[in-house]
């Protein structure tokens, strides 16, 4: 364990170094190549498949190190197919794990808004897929069966839609008709239910790790802000009325930290379908998400007149933080979640 | 003091003028427009107010639309705020600081020669912020060199809502810097059309560009175009800055309660009507609107019996912004997902669009400009709650 963690602390340092290299919010054309290039996509994947096997910790950090640097690049999506790509027992699966880790790419929904229905054919809207169109096929979940679609086929129609948050590029990708049999069945029935919630909780863990690099970041532009700006003849960090502001920040930031970690030490990668494993991801989701919405807030208040202006990063992280809260299935979905599974367990 | 008749008398004149004029459908006209279409929607709409004399009801008597009471001018704006008419944001530099600042230290020959313009819809902008001069605006640094019957004018201005479209200028500039901050500044008239100018507007997060930069370059100003007196320019804008603010918080934070159906109608698009934590939500944004809004006109009420206080004002200021930001945080929240799709903005905009949002970010307009939320807090802890003020000096 403490060699595996020695390891992903090197993991970690170095993606720090690639993303402060690339700094905030890096082109997607540029930095997706690089993240292909250094293998990250194949941080979870299991080594008897050529990965590296760092499970879903390994991910974990690299989704905070990109969070942090407000990457704009699909890594999330994408390391979730490939996920469901592995826990799959197609014949093609060597095959497709490579071709997505190291050439094309594959993408998924990072919400739960899906119409999508499923008969012998595809009919339907699925929601927030990122980067759809440089994509070749897109991961889809209906009721229990998790399959591999083509993106650029007949049948399939892909719309961008305009984002507050510009560090994502989401599309609505609409299916009519679109026949199963030709598509990559990845699971049925009861185990495709199993890949469905295991995925869940991934994108959760996933979205948690994003909004606490992504809030750290912030911190840190904000204080050095507050460091360097002087008014009324001294450093605005002197005023101790925001010197408290940033050490509630840096309190929410640690405590969505500290139950990320604490969650996912609990619980190891063949248990994230379970019913505890998903509670765990979507308090952790809950928790992160809120405190991430609140640390942009402030932060923008804190810069004052600077943080209206968009060439200064600010708002990116606010309207990161925005659509965060709403993806998966939404903060009010989890707080609901995690309250009405507290009262059964009461009952 | 007006009667209670007198002013349901004036307010149904008004009720009925605005029904009338107020342009049907302009919000949706202003989403995703260029410029053009906002200058134009602001020039008409300053037209026909100022020709029904209600552009200008704080000027005083002898001018058209002047000489209207506290009491009177409170019912306008509570009536615009009702008919959800457009804001005159573009002429609200000009209406109020530029006018109230002539009306006050104005010589009779400026009076002579700007207000007509201002009644004629000229456009004015205000240079006081500074890349390095903001909460702490004491410490600007633009230059304003005598030279014979003229300032020379050096320096850069930020922040400064409107200057792309504006005429003139209210510039305060540093003449000397020998002694403390507040003394040795000069206020001026400038023409935004003097060579030496340049303006460069400034990308808002929301997409907007309603605020600009504005670069000196060896800029001439006749010192006939001087307010006070050289070296008096701290004290004169002090004396104006504040002009508006107690019917402009009347009238924000009606629109406040005027758009919550606008709430109301969110939940029900998004079939969230049964949502009880957000009915709860809504029901504590309600009340805090009505606080605000009791607040506001409890402020203009002092000011009308001459009760006003040191604070007053921070206190209702800072009351609006943070129940703004409750409120657009609410519809944000209701929006869903939804709300972080279609990033459209909507020009000369109230806060209160729908966009939730936009009308979010927006909210930080009040929290930041004009004296931000901190700002206020420390006169009203200091100034009201007479608590003592941060050391003027310290050391790391
Ligand atoms: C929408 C908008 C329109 C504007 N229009 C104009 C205009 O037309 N003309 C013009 O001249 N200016 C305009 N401004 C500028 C505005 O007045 C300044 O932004 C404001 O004074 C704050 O200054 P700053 O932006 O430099 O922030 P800073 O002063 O750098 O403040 C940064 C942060 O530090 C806090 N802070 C600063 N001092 C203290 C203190 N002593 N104690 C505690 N906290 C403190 C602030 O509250 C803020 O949170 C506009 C600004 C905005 C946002």
């Amino acid at each position: 364990m403490s060699e595996l963690n020695e390891y992903l602390n090197e993991l970690k340092a170095s993606a720090r170094q690639v993303m402060d290299g690339e700094g905030t919010a890096a082109e997607e054309a540029t930095l997706w190549p690089l993240t292909v290039e250094l293998g990250w996509l194949l941080t979870a994947v299991p080594e008897e498949l050529d990965g590296l096997g760092l499970g879903v910790h390994g991910v974990s950090m690299l989704h905070t190190e990109l969070g942090r640097g407000l990457a704009q690049v699909p890594f999330l999506a994408a390391t979730l197919a490939v996920d469901a790509l592995v826990q799959s027992d197609i014949d093609t699966k060597a095959e497709l794990i490579s071709r997505f880790t190291t050439g094309d790419a594959v993408t998924a929904p990072l919400a739960d808004v899906s119409t999508v229905t499923l008969t012998d054919t595809l009919n339907g809207k699925l929601s927030v897929v990122p980067s759809a169109d440089t994509a070749s096929d897109v991961l889809v979940c209906v009721d229990d069966c998790v399959v591999l679609v083509k993106l650029h086929q007949a049948g399939v129609e892909l719309s961008a839609r305009g984002t507050w948050d510009t560090t994502r590029r989401l599309f609505d990708v609409t299916f009519s008709n679109v026949v199963l049999a030709n598509q990559v069945v990845l699971a049925r029935g009861d185990a495709a239910v199993a890949m469905i919630a295991r995925l869940q909780s991934l994108r959760d863990f996933a979205l948690a790790a994003d909004c606490v690099g992504a809030a750290a970041g912030l911190l840190d532009i904000t204080i050095e802000h507050l460091n360097t700006r002087e008014q009324f003849g001294r450093p605005l960090a002197l005023f101790q009325a925001l010197k408290h502001r940033c050490a509630d920040m840096k309190t929410l930031i640690d405590a969505a930290e500290a139950l990320l970690a604490d969650s996912l030490s609990r619980i190891t990668d063949e248990q994230l379908a379970e019913i505890d494993s998903q509670l765990l991801a979507k308090k952790a989701k809950l928790v992160a998400c809120s405190m991430f919405a609140d640390v942009s807030e402030e932060a923008l208040q804190l810069h004052g007149g600077i943080g209206m202006a968009s060439e200064h990063p600010c708002h990116l992280f606010l309207k990161r933080s925005m659509l965060n809260e709403h993806l998966g299935s939404g903060n009010g979905n989890y707080e609901l979640d995690i309250a009405d599974h507290f009262l059964a367990q009461l009952a | 003091m007006m009667s209670e008749s007198d002013t349901q008398t004036l307010r149904q004149e008004v009720r009925t003028w605005l029904q009338d004029n107020v342009p049907s459908g302009w919000r949706d006209a202003m989403t995703g427009v260029d410029q053009e279409s906002f200058v134009q929607l602001q020039r008409e709409w300053f037209g026909k107010l100022s020709k029904a004399g209600y552009a200008t009801p704080h000027w005083p008597e002898g001018w058209p639309g002047g000489g209207r009471s506290l009491a009177e001018q409170k019912v306008i704006y509570e009536e615009v705020a009702r008919a959800d008419a457009p804001r005159l944001i573009m002429y609200f530099v000009a209406l109020y600081h530029a006018a109230c600042t002539l009306m006050e230290c104005g010589t009779e020959a400026q009076k002579e020669k700007y207000l007509p313009g201002i009644l004629n819809g000229e456009i004015w902008c205000q240079g006081f912020s500074e890349p390095n001069a903001g909460s702490d605006l004491a410490s600007l640094k633009t230059r304003a060199e005598r030279r014979g019957d003229k300032y020379i004018i050096n320096g850069q201005k930020t922040w400064s809502t409107m200057a792309q479209y504006a005429d003139r200028c209210l510039l305060l500039a540093r003449t000397d810097s020998s002694g403390p901050p507040q003394a040795g500044q000069t206020y001026l008239l400038l023409d935004m059309k003097s060579p030496g100018v340049t303006v460069v507007p400034i990308n808002q997060i929301t997409g907007d560009d309603e605020f600009a930069e504005i670069f000196f370059d060896n800029v001439e100003v006749p010192v006939e175009d001087l307010v006070g007196e050289e070296g008096q320019g701290w004290a004169v804008a002090q004396a104006t800055l504040a002009s508006e603010r107690g019917l402009t918080l009347v009238e924000l934070s009606q629109r406040m309660r005027y758009a919550l159906p606008m709430l109301a109608e969110t939940l029900k698009e998004r079939g969230l009507l049964e949502d009880t934590a957000l009915r709860r939500d809504l029901g504590k944004v309600i009340a805090r609107v009505d606080a605000c809004c009791a607040l506001a006109d409890q402020y203009l009420l002092k000011r009308i019996s001459g009760e006003e206080k040191v604070g007053d004002a921070s206190m209702v200021k800072l009351c609006y912004a943070q129940t703004l930001r409750e409120y657009t945080k609410l519809g944000r929240r209701i929006s869903g997902l939804q709300g972080q799709f279609d990033p459209d903005f909507m020009r000369g905009a109230t806060q209160e669009t729908g966009n939730w949002t936009l009308d979010f970010m927006n909210s930080y307009n009040w929290s930041i400009a004009g004296g931000s939320n901190e700002i206020q807090r420390n006169i009203i802890s200091e100034r009201v709650l007479g608590m003592p003020r941060e050391p003027k000096t310290w050391k790391l």
